[in-house]
């Protein structure tokens, strides 16, 4: 009994101070912002090796997840004679809620397991340390623009996942099922509303993408110098952000389209 | 607090105390090393050697005791400060420690574009001195994964004087060459001492080479300095400690294993199991 007590409070002091670490780091991170500003050049390219090399898995998967949105949706509605607002249900789910979470979730297996290992194995490799020794700042040089790629990448990336999904449903319920163009079109733009659904999309992909970041590269900063502690780093890294964007969502869905 | 005839030492450290865990590196050291001169750093491997560099650069933070570099203490620095002394120190690391995703140019070229606004035609120019002087000017469009061990470490000491900086601390910079290199990169220390003005640290095992070109050599054993002095008084030494581990002897008073409980009983606790 005592045993376990003393383990919970260990298990929590040890969390309660990671959290503490990761706050600092995250302030240190977001310092790094007018080192950004000077050179752009290193977001760039953060830019292109962190979002657009994802941009294919997100098609792929926005494609898909949208055509059997498309069918599913059809199956559900016909039955009521509602075929026509398909558009509608499509473009909603995928707006509000599919596009930010897949999305995040395809990001957090594609770029951001990468970036901790990547950072980790720097970190191994003492290439951070020998950094800090040639009074290079790895935090500001090498980890802040891959968190500002990440946090701009990600509502970037969800929008692509949203279009491409509306772009399957399309396919699927008016060219496959014969739902009506015309309809599908109109009454997907009479009902969705900016701020209700796209504006409070894009703040939740934005906030994930905030947070995977920051769960990425500073599991990948305070990873144990192994091979084993990377690989470790890297799948608390993946089940982290994963638990994080769900919670988050849940949280964030209550507060943006509770009271309507 | 520093009285006048400490100042001509570029790094000097006054009762330093640090741990691991609960093994006590060092125990109340103190270590002067002179501006301008070559002051080697010798030891069992596990002492501490890389542990003190990593000291004096300011990565770790010292349980008790100072070290002041150039006039500063290094651990009650702003960062900022911090990292502007950084700027004056060249660190060879251990491992070489360079970066894995540019080539052998590109991390030469590192520092001069992190800390200066030369144009690239200059830095160039100085990208290719500093590799001809460590012989691998031919070698700067390879990645360090194509680089066998001594080059890779050769690249890193030219990477740690591309800034020319006021003091260079080699960790093991002999390790992994080949006579000629060897003989190459003696020389070169030598040199960037004598026509820089650097005050150099070497760290390491080489007894010959380190001898030959150290002004002051100091033993570190067990987290205390057990000898120290110039070449001639160290080979003159009538302990028994630094004549063994200066002739390498086997037996002796220096410990080759890591404890010392013993290794019988050691053997006997895991039949117990
Ligand atoms: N990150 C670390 N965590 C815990 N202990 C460490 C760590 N790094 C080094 N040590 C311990 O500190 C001691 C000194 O290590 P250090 O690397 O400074 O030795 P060294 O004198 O440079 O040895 P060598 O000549 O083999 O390079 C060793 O006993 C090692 O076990
Ligand atoms: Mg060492």
């Amino acid at each position: 009994m005592l045993y376990v007590l003393q383990q919970l409070g260990y298990v929590t002091r040890q969390r309660l101070t990671k959290l503490g670490r990761g706050t600092f780091f995250l302030l240190h991170v977001l310092t790094g912002i007018s080192d950004i500003l000077r050179r752009p050049e290193l977001l760039i390219r953060q830019l292109y090796s962190v979002g657009v090399l994802t941009f294919l898995i997100i098609t792929v998967s926005g494609l898909f997840v949208g055509m059997v949105l498309g069918l599913q949706g059809y199956y559900v509605l016909s039955d009521f004679g509602a075929e026509e607002t398909l558009g509608v249900m499509v473009a909603t789910s995928l707006v509000r809620e599919l596009g930010p979470v897949v999305s995040a979730l395809l990001f957090a297996g594609r770029a951001d397991s990468a970036l901790t290992a990547e950072i980790g194995l720097m970190k191994a490799t003492e290439q951070l340390s020998g950094m800090e020794m040639m009074a290079v700042d790895p935090v500001k040089r090498i980890i802040a623009p891959r968190f500002f790629a990440g946090f701009f990448s990600m509502p970037l990336l969800a929008a692509l996942f949203s279009m491409i999904g509306v772009l399957g449903g399309q396919m699927v319920g008016v060219g496959l099922l014969g739902v009506d163009d015309g309809a599908f079109w109109s009454q997907m733009q009479a009902k969705l509303d900016f701020s209700d659904d796209i504006l409070n999309g894009i703040i939740k992909s934005t906030v994930f993408g905030f947070v995977a970041s920051w769960i990425a590269l500073f599991e990948g900063y305070d990873a144990v110098p192994t091979s084993e502690g990377v690989s470790r780093a890297t799948t608390r890294t993946v089940v982290n952000s994963a638990f994080a964007t769900l919670g988050l969502d849940f949280i964030l869905t209550a507060l943006m389209f509770g009271d309507d | 607090m520093y009285s006048a005839a400490q100042t001509d030492n570029t790094v000097s450290i006054q009762n330093l105390s640090f741990s691991r865990g609960d093994r006590k590196i060092f125990d109340d050291i103190s270590m002067q090393f002179a501006r301008g001169k070559i002051t080697a750093i010798m030891g069992p491997s596990g002492t501490g050697k890389t542990t003190l560099l990593k000291l004096i650069g300011g990565q770790l933070c010292p349980e008790q005791g100072c070290i002041v570099v150039d006039g500063e203490n290094v651990h009650q620095l702003r960062l900022a400060d911090l990292y502007d002394l950084r700027k004056r120190m060249g660190m060879l690391f251990q491992s070489g420690a360079l970066l894995t995703d540019m080539s052998v140019y590109d991390n030469v070229a590192f520092p001069l574009r992190e800390h200066t606004r030369l144009t690239e035609s200059l830095i160039r120019t100085l990208v290719l001195m500093k590799l001809q002087s460590v012989g691998l000017r031919g070698a700067r469009d390879l990645m360090p994964n194509e680089l066998s061990g001594g080059m890779a470490r050769r690249v890193a000491l030219a990477r740690a004087i591309a800034l020319d900086p006021m003091m260079i601390m080699y960790d093991e910079p002999f390790t992994g060459q080949d006579p000629i290199s060897l003989g190459v990169l003696v020389k070169l220390i030598k040199t960037l001492n004598s026509t820089l003005h650097l005050t150099s640290i070497v760290v390491s095992h080489d007894v010959q080479e380190t001898a030959a070109i150290a002004d002051y050599i100091y033993l570190i054993s067990d987290g205390k300095v057990v000898g120290q002095g110039t070449p001639e008084q160290i080979s003159r030494s009538e302990s028994g400690w630094v004549r063994q581990f200066m002739r390498g002897d086997a037996d002796g008073p220096v410990r080759f294993h890591y404890t010392d409980d013993d290794y019988l009983e050691d053997l006997f606790h895991t039949e117990e199991q």
